[in-house]
């Protein structure tokens, strides 16, 4: 993948103090496309597809919203919280606002914590961005693929 | 040797005389001169110099369009219809229209650079909005996570609001944050207390403003505000009311509550019922109980969801405290103002026991 003009573009909006106060891309200097590209690279090595980390996503999320931000322990292993607050996001690629709001997960089997909120994943479904290294927010796919218990897919992964 | 150095040589030379020429051409061909942008078919007009945005350029007239990311392009708020003199739609706007603004000649003002005279509409009400540059009389600790501002305007001016509107509040640079940045906030104070604007606000985690606001800002500090905007405010009837709030979602309806008392409104009946999670969350608790004793037209329920310690309020999550203080919602009218999941799980209840949906109002500023 090559970083274009518009990759360099996006990747201004991904600075801190930019679009959010600390930013998408953590302690990471490397160029957006190597940061996409890497990470395709993972997926791609353990047969996982994103589509199946969104929806996984999605449904812990939907198992702690209306509670109003209390804890609820899923599946007997992860504890969520579901944060939810007025206002929305912008995509730093320009195709959306999502709502604000974050999701903690502490999985209570490895001890690892995930974060996330809509425009997470619509970053990861839509451009394979999960995230700078140093992130609060970055969903590491071989972390996470530990976390859910996902199986590698059967057919040719879609990254 | 020498004939590459002639050559990079003789590169550079043309390099920074196309440079140059490009300068001249922009200083002659991108000077747009006075420009006349049409408001509401003549409602106003302004004579401005041409070659910044819509967006900029109305605000420097003292005509302010929503815009939640201070005109970068990213939030999509700042829309208006640009009848005549706005070019073609561009790229960066098309994500935010629906095909049918892009019909009716809807543009993100922020995204339109003023190059001739233009035609615009927007709605009515814009054209009383106004900023103000204030100065932060005081700043009050509620709870672990949410403090009350109350901003003095300048000496001599005032604001003409409906109860339940919002206000946008801008942060200075600071850290990392290079501009401007403002959000919007519900106002808590009532109507008749013009010369002041209060606001409760919850700190957001990474939230550009809210850490600005927790962080750095202070009593006697200056604050630009902008407002009001907003369609959520009580409507003319006789109709039964019930508020329903959470977390910072409580300032619109105070204001409302306040208003009614100013305004002689006792011949409706209103029910706060504030959602909260354990006592710590609540706040202005004395002041409604104050109100409740003084009005028997208004009853205030706290709820607590998780407290197992010993308090005199309803215990269970709001949507469940709610429903088991009706039958029927049939004849009442509704004011959420909260969360988005909050609200989402408030209107499922409220259909559910009856409740027209188009008699329940939420503020939509999100």
């Amino acid at each position: 993948m090559k970083q274009t003009p518009e990759l360099d573009r996006i990747q201004r909006k991904m600075q801190p103090g930019v679009l959010t106060l600390k930013g998408f891309l953590g302690h990471d200097d490397r160029k957006l496309a190597d940061i996409i590209d890497a990470d395709r690279q993972t997926m791609l090595a353990m047969h996982l597809d994103v589509a199946q980390i969104v929806a996984k996503l999605q449904d812990l999320a939907e198992r702690g919203v209306d509670l109003m931000e209390q804890e609820v322990l899923v599946d007997n292993r992860y504890l969520i919280r579901v944060r939810d607050d007025r206002g929305k996001i912008a995509s730093p690629w320009g195709d959306g606002l999502f709502e604000k709001g974050d999701v903690d997960l502490v999985d209570q089997k490895t001890g690892k914590t995930l974060k996330w909120n809509r425009l997470t994943l619509r970053l990861i479904q839509k451009h394979d961005f999960f995230g700078g290294y140093g992130s609060e927010y970055r969903i590491d796919p071989e972390s996470v693929r530990e976390i859910l218990d996902l199986e590698p897919v059967a057919d040719e992964p879609q990254v | 040797m020498t004939s590459i150095i002639t050559a990079v040589l003789v590169l550079s030379a043309l390099s920074g005389i196309l440079t140059l020429l490009l300068l001249i051409a922009e200083f002659f061909f991108a000077n747009y001169g006075e420009c006349t942008i049409d408001v509401n078919k003549g409602e106003k007009s302004f004579k401005v110099e041409g070659g910044a945005n819509l967006l900029m350029t109305l605000a420097s007239q003292k005509l302010f369009l929503p815009s939640g990311c201070g005109g970068r392009g990213s939030c999509g708020t700042c829309k208006c219809r640009v009848l005549e003199g706005a070019g073609p739609l561009l790229p960066t706007e098309m994500p935010y229209l629906s095909d049918e603004e892009k019909t009716s000649n809807v543009r993100l003002s922020c995204q339109v650079k003023v190059r001739n005279d233009i035609r615009i509409e927007v709605p009515e009400e814009l054209l009383s909005i106004k900023e103000f540059e204030t100065v932060i009389e005081s700043i009050t600790d509620f709870t672990h996570d949410i403090k009350g501002l109350r901003f003095k305007l300048p000496e001599g001016t005032t604001i003409r609001f409906k109860a339940g509107q919002f206000a946008n509040l801008f942060s200075r640079p600071y850290d990392d944050v290079k501009e401007e940045t403002s959000r919007a906030y519900s106002i808590s104070s009532a109507p008749s207390d013009n010369k002041a604007l209060e606001l409760v606000i919850r700190y957001v985690p990474n939230g550009m403003v809210t850490t600005y606001v927790f962080n750095h800002l202070k009593a006697g500090d200056k604050a630009r505000l902008i407002g009001p905007f907003g369609e959520f405010f009580l409507r003319d009837s006789d109709r039964e009311i019930i508020c329903i709030a959470g977390g910072s979602g409580l300032a619109p309806i105070r204001s409302i509550i306040l208003d009614m008392i100013d305004r002689g409104i006792s011949n409706r009946k209103a029910t706060f019922f504030f959602g909260a999670v354990s006592q710590r969350d609540l706040y202005y608790v004395d002041e409604f109980k104050a109100i409740e004793k003084a009005h028997p037209w208004f009853r205030f329920v706290p709820a607590l969801s998780k407290d197992d310690s010993d308090h005199p309020y309803e215990n269970g999550l709001i949507t469940d405290v709610v429903a088991r203080n009706y039958d029927s919602m049939n004849e009442l009218e509704a004011y959420l103002c909260g969360s988005p999941g909050m609200i989402g799980a408030c209107c499922k209840v409220l259909i559910s026991k009856g409740m027209p949906e188009d008699r329940i109002y939420f503020d939509k500023f999100s």
